[in-house]
């Protein structure tokens, strides 16, 4: 069964007054352990789509399914439950809690999902050094650089166990070598613990390390490109 | 709930000056509001003490018309049996007979309308501490013939010194208009000064010669064991006793249950206004609080934080901040309340102007625990539904805030 799946999903901004339609019959399948980045210009529909599959927004017409069930008619508080158990999220700005530390950020997640607190605290701890932010554990996001904190935001979206991460412009607000690094960090997660990685994305050395290219251009797919050694480009 | 309130308190203190102010602010208002309450309390009871100790006492008994028309011939009758009566009920501690009327205080220089006070010096004294209220002089224990004593506000109006004369003129029980030279002895000065320009006192033996050939009592105050005893006693007095009539203070003077009533509305404005304005500062601090953190609370609810958990934190951050703010001002204002209720506050600068209304200058703030506690509750009351608006505001946050630009 395919993870993600859309069925013609349409999108119309204002259909009342001056309609914009940021996706048009938009159906893409993703399969478990894809590392999948969604790409194209400004304003060509690849936010819009990555917050229809997260759920975060609904379509105006079709249906997204995740893991065989239909979300599109869900009420918004099964929504968030649903969103809490099956989907990791990685925003641009990181979106840290900027009272928690990178420790408590993590954990935070997981507490929503009532799991015992020592398995929080340690699995948040084994994340932080997965992330190699393990000497960083108490610090807050003001005290940590962009790329620092968005490996923390890594880390959160995958203590929740989700089916899959959306990473939305992950890399937008960091300079190279935080791109690398993290880059780096989500394509060992892919291959080695098989997570599911969609994001959006105009920056090219993401295109470049993405084992499958979807182009959109004015909110319709143009190109499904999939490549056999996409992320294998990881510095060693 | 342990990790919301956490987040709760830690977010309350992202802005130590923003949240610093909202704290100041409830801390002052709930101290002033407080302190406030607690001194129209004291004056009320202060107002309510002063007229049964030095006037009023518990209860009285007149001929049923006196009080209205104040004529010397509606005298109690019988008042032997009445007061045998009183000293026969235990709880009845004290009582006093006083002869009065209503007539003139004429001096060399002008004439001035008085209630003339007939009393007997020692169940007075029992009864009343209106003899405390002298200033100058003798009391009526004085051995001078036909003495009177005056409110010295009367006296300087009538340039009346020690010693000096004056004639009283009134009506007898015969209502035959007479008139009486007295000495006076003495000055007082009550915390009223309406009151002292209204009534000089004399011996109520003295004085009933001038009424009739045998003492007569127009007005019976008695004090209890219990002031609570008031009414059960007033009604025991008046199913015993026909042609007379016994009232409570309460009934006697209504213009003091308007006073209070008067001072619980006042009391009810000024806790409506302080917490007005807590309301609109929570409401204010809170808006602003969420409006900064529109990507914060649209990441919470993307991830997968519920509406109710977002609701809760939004909720308990204005409890958190209120109510520490309202128990540090409670403390202070029982702190306060309790030094100022032994040293009293003294508006000694505005005695004059208080005196004219019938306060003492000094005065004792009072609180009850049932009043603390509804200060309490209607915070709690107020933060709750100051901080629901903007609750609902932050769960109905579209969780795409999270993605959007700066």
């Amino acid at each position: 069964m395919a993870l993600v799946r859309t069925e013609n999903l349409s999108k119309v901004y204002n259909p009342d007054t001056v309609p914009v339609h940021a996706l048009r019959d938009v159906s893409v399948t993703i399969e478990p352990g894809e590392f999948t980045s969604i790409v194209g210009p400004s304003g060509s529909g690849k936010t819009t789509l990555l917050n229809m599959i997260g759920g975060l927004d609904k379509p105006s017409s079709g249906k997204v399914f995740i893991n065989g069930t239909d979300i599109t008619g869900m009420k918004d508080s099964k929504l968030i439950d649903f969103r809490l158990r099956n989907i990791g999220f990685v925003f641009q700005h990181y979106n840290l809690i900027p009272v928690f530390t990178a420790r408590e950020n993590i954990s935070f997640i997981m507490l929503l999902q009532n799991r015992d607190k020592k398995e929080m605290l340690s699995r948040a701890d084994e994340l932080l050094d997965k992330v190699g932010l393990g000497d960083r554990k108490d610090a807050r996001p003001k005290e940590m650089s962009g790329g620092q904190q968005q490996r923390v935001a890594v880390a959160r979206a995958l203590a929740s166990e989700p089916k899959f991460i959306l990473a939305d412009e992950p890399t937008a607000n960091l300079d190279s070598s935080s791109a690398m690094n993290l880059l780096d960090i989500m394509s060992r997660m892919n291959k080695e613990q098989n997570v599911t990685f969609v994001f959006s994305t105009h920056d090219q050395r993401v295109i470049d390390r993405a084992r499958r290219v979807i182009t959109m251009v004015d909110g319709a797919v143009d190109s499904d490109e999939r490549r056999e050694n996409g992320n294998d480009n990881e510095k060693e | 709930m342990k990790t919301l309130i956490t987040i709760a308190w830690r977010n309350i203190w992202r802005h130590p000056a923003r949240s610093g102010v909202l704290l100041a602010a409830v801390v002052v208002g709930l101290w002033a509001g407080v302190v406030t309450v607690g001194t129209v309390n004291g004056l009320m009871q202060q107002r309510v003490d002063y007229l049964i100790d030095s006037e009023i006492a518990h209860a009285q008994i007149h001929h049923p018309e006196f009080l209205a028309e104040g004529y010397s011939w509606l005298f109690i009758p019988d008042h032997e049996g009445i007061l045998d009566w009183l000293d026969a009920d235990p709880r009845v501690t004290a009582w006093s007979a006083r002869t009065m009327t209503d007539g003139m205080l004429q001096s060399p220089i002008k004439t001035s309308g008085v209630r003339i006070r007939g009393i007997d010096i020692q169940q007075e004294t029992g009864t009343t501490d209106f003899h405390e209220n002298m200033v100058d002089g003798e009391y009526l224990d004085s051995d001078v013939r036909n003495a009177v004593i005056v409110g010295r506000s009367l006296a300087s109006d009538h340039n009346l010194r020690i010693g000096n004369r004056l004639v009283l003129v009134f009506e007898d029980v015969n209502n035959e208009l007479t008139s009486g030279s007295f000495n006076i002895v003495g000055f007082f000065e009550s915390a009223s000064t309406e009151f002292d320009d209204r009534n000089v006192y004399v011996r109520s033996g003295d004085f009933s010669r001038y009424l009739a050939d045998e003492l007569i009592v127009h007005e019976i105050a008695m004090r209890f064991s219990e002031p609570e005893m008031a009414a059960t006693v007033v009604g025991d007095i008046n199913s015993a006793f026909s042609g007379v009539e016994a009232q409570t203070w309460r009934e006697l003077s209504p213009e003091l249950n308007v006073l209070v009533e008067l001072g619980d509305v006042m009391l009810y404005v000024i806790t409506m206004i302080i917490m007005m304005a807590l309301a609109f500062g929570i409401l204010n601090t809170m808006l602003m609080a969420l409006f900064e953190r529109m990507r914060e609370i649209g990441m919470l609810l993307s991830i997968g934080m519920s509406k109710a958990r977002v609701f809760s934190m939004i909720l308990l951050e204005s409890v958190i901040l209120t109510l520490s703010g309202a128990l540090t001002g409670i403390i202070l204002a029982w702190l306060s309340v309790l030094y100022l209720a032994e040293n009293g506050i003294n508006l000694e600068q505005f005695a004059a102007g208080v005196a004219e209304l019938g306060w003492d200058h000094i005065i004792y703030p009072i609180i009850s625990f049932p009043e603390y506690a509804g200060i309490v509750v209607l915070v709690i009351v107020i933060t709750l539904l100051s901080s629901v608006y903007p609750a609902i505001k932050a769960i109905r946050i579209n969780p795409l805030e999270a993605a959007r630009d700066a």
